[in-house]
């Protein structure tokens, strides 16, 4: 009401200033700025009373006779009512349209925090993820504080999914009454905690069951206040169930426990296979070069390329073990990658350095520039990718042959590449070269593989962002193998790496 | 140095017997710990000079254990671990290893990394010069030569190499670097250390691209080669 007759105080004194330059007539007009302000700003009655309290400043101020209410001339008899009557249908409309434009972006924001909401879901693996969406969902649709209790399978007591901690007893006490109460019960209840604070406990259920009990804190509230908060959350709640319906959520929830099981139980296997597989080897490494270097047998050239030979091996089983353990990650979780900027070189030196004796029969070259730029790449799965491609280049061609591996900058990509003088690729090679498990018909009774090594080279590669390709001109020709990685410059201050600062 | 002890804690009887033979052979004493408990009670008991700990134990996180000894012992561990784990080798060695060897291995490798882990850390005043090959620094100058010829090194490069030298034969890892170099606020701005590690390899190693002295442990650090 005050900001109304402030704002026609405004336009009034506006036009007296207005008025000692120029005569002024059809002043009525000019106090339709107030009321619009008044209906978008303050809402339909302000813009009223706006409205009518202009109407009086024009009848006192400019409308003889002036400083009077009175009016002498009919025209303006006729036009004061007029203006009082448009006045208030134009701040009726600019009202309703604000409104409209309040709803619009209202919902919005509803639809978006939806949005999100249901692609958290989506993502969410482990029941908790889904609980922690529900709970942060409706906290912030109600703007209060919500704790949400699992609703436990019969004989497991049920967890609640926040900090608890701030949970009053009596409040957890009742949530656990109303979980124990079984499904379907629906009843809210309010609970006041000894510290004056009252709090809404009400269980969330849909047709499949009880997803959980919520406890929302509605503070201080008491009486009338909190019984309208309670139908907002009510109805809140109601929109909310009926969406975690729509979800499916009963069987997401499972189908996450699901998820969550399979993979321990993968893992653990994995690593248990792993570790069997692996505990023999080192025993065997290690007594092995533990006798070549005894003293006594030091310098004895036999034992020592006995020794050698074991290693050989050793290295060979234990790469197959990693093979079967990459391609299990990589076919059931998919690669995780631990990227950082990376010296291309580092990652070629790393592949050639753990095969050394492996290319001790071939002429390794390797040509890599000075200045390459960094990679972005997990440099570990990079260089395991990197070593496949060399293993392959090292046993399908013949002993005394050259391998060469070089970098290079193209365009906006930094190309590894592994060359060879061996067999080459012919027919079906070229195409099926990538597959799991595939292998040529040529190499495959004189050399040993899995037929893993590329498969878990190219989905490496990709991972980090990279392209795989091969190339031969034909049987016993040679294989050139690139790998493409994208290039990027990192940010680098040159104060940074020169600088003492 | 070579009548020190060595405290294996391993779970596995045919890693503790080559393990034990080795270092005997190399004139070193020898404890040997089956399990973490056991290992622990061994190390207050009768403290050793370096501990050889493997870390798949049964009984504990190998983790624990590390936190465990690093808490009021300051002697050297060695962690045996497997491959493709740089981001727990990275963790254990900021927890407090000194080192770490890969399994499987050969014998010679680990001997290689115990010797480095026992020689005294912090150099002695006598002798301030720490020399890698044709390399050499001197801690109390604050200057190197290479072939005999003096290394013109900036401030970053000569931090870098300094903190490498002082752990001359061992990992450092990059955040251990970072922290010391470029301050606690850089964590992750190790391309900074990438382009000091390329200025450096210039100066330092006949062929940058293939170092022979700054060694790269690819996804956990560098290593100033012995």
């Amino acid at each position: 009401m005050l900001k109304s007759l402030v704002l026609v105080a405004i336009t009034t004194v506006a036009l007296l200033t207005l008025d000692q330059f120029f005569a002024l007539r059809h002043v009525t007009l000019v106090y339709l700025v107030p009321v619009v302000i008044a209906a978008t700003k303050l809402g339909i009655i302000p813009a009223v009373i706006a409205a009518v309290a202009g109407g009086g400043a024009s009848a006192f101020f400019f409308y003889p006779p002036i400083y009077s209410f009175l009016v002498e001339d009919p025209q303006h008899l006729i036009e004061l009512p007029l203006f009082v009557f448009v006045a208030i249908v134009t701040g009726h409309l600019a009202t309703s349209l604000r409104r409209q434009a309040d709803l619009a972006r209202r919902r919005e924001t509803e639809v978006h925090d939806l949005y999100a909401f249901s692609r958290r879901l989506a993502a969410a693996h482990t029941p908790n993820d889904i609980y922690t969406a529900i709970r942060e969902h409706l906290a912030s649709i109600i703007g209060r504080r919500t704790i949400l209790f699992e609703t436990a399978p019969p004989g497991v007591p049920g967890a609640a999914l926040s900090d608890e901690g701030q949970v009053p007893d009596a409040v957890k006490r009742a949530m656990e009454a109303l979980a124990e109460a079984g499904k379907g019960s629906g009843n809210s209840s309010v609970v006041e905690d000894g510290e004056g604070r009252v709090w809404l406990v009400r269980p969330v259920s849909g047709k499949a069951g009880d997803f959980g009990v919520l406890a929302i804190d509605l503070g201080q509230q008491k009486g009338k206040m909190a019984g309208v908060i309670r139908e907002r959350v009510d109805a809140v709640l109601a929109d909310a169930t009926a969406m975690l319906e729509h979800l499916d959520l009963g069987r997401a929830l499972s189908d996450a426990r699901v998820r969550s099981e399979t993979e321990a139980l993968r893992d653990a296997l994995i690593g248990s296979v792993s570790h069997q597989l692996r505990t023999p080897l080192v025993s065997i490494l290690g007594a092995a070069t533990v006798i070549s270097s005894a003293p006594g047998n030091r310098g004895d050239p036999r034992l020592a390329s006995l020794a050698d030979i074991l290693r050989d091996e050793v290295d060979r089983l234990n790469n197959d073990v990693q093979d079967l353990l990459d391609a299990a990650l990589i076919s059931s979780k998919g690669v995780r990658l631990d990227c950082e900027w990376v010296e291309p070189a580092d990652v070629v030196n790393a592949a050639v350095d753990r095969r050394q004796r492996l290319l001790a029969g071939h002429h390794l070259r390797v040509d890599i520039p000075d200045e390459l730029p960094f990679v972005y790449v997990d440099p570990v799965l990079l260089g395991q990718a990197l070593g496949q491609i060399v293993d392959n280049a090292a046993k399908y061609s013949p002993p005394g042959s050259q391998i060469t591996i070089g970098a290079k900058t193209e365009s906006d990509a930094v190309v590894l590449s592994v060359g060879d003088e061996g067999i080459g690729l012919v027919g079906e090679e070229q195409t099926r070269l990538w597959e799991r498990f595939f292998r040529g018909q040529r190499g495959a009774s004189s050399v040993s593989g899995s037929g893993l090594g590329l498969w878990i080279a190219k989905a490496f590669v990709i991972a980090n962002g990279g392209q795989i390709e091969a190339f031969s001109e034909g049987a016993d020709r040679g294989t050139l193998v690139s790998i493409r990685l994208p290039a990027r410059e990192p940010a680098t201050p040159d104060l940074a790496v020169s600088g003492d600062g | 140095m070579d009548n020190a002890t060595i405290l294996i804690i391993d779970d596995e009887l045919h890693i503790r017997q080559f393990l034990r033979a080795a270092f005997e052979f190399e004139g070193f004493a020898v404890q040997e710990a089956h399990n973490a408990e056991e290992g622990i009670r061994s190390a207050t008991l009768k403290p050793p000079d370096l501990i050889i700990l493997d870390l798949g134990l049964p009984d504990r996180d190998g983790s624990s254990i590390l936190e465990r000894l690093r808490s009021w012992s300051n002697v050297p561990i060695i962690v045996l671990t497997v491959r493709a784990r740089e981001r727990e080798k990275v963790r254990l060695l900021e927890l407090g290893a000194d080192d770490y060897v890969v399994k499987p291995f050969g014998i010679g490798e680990l001997i290689a990394r115990a010797r480095a882990a026992l020689r005294p850390r912090v150099a002695a005043a006598s002798d301030p010069v720490v020399r890698i090959g044709p390399l050499e620094i001197n801690l109390a100058t604050r200057s190197g030569t290479i072939d005999g010829k003096r290394l013109v090194l900036g401030p970053k490069e000569y931090l870098v190499l300094q903190i490498l030298a002082q752990h001359a034969g061992k990992v450092v890892t990059r955040q251990q670097i970072m922290k010391q170099v470029w301050g606690a606020s850089h964590l992750d701005d190790t391309h900074y250390l990438r382009i000091v590690v390329r200025n450096l390899r210039k100066k330092i190693e006949i062929d940058p691209t293939r170092p022979r002295i700054l060694l790269t442990e690819l996804g956990v650090g560098y290593r100033l080669a012995r």
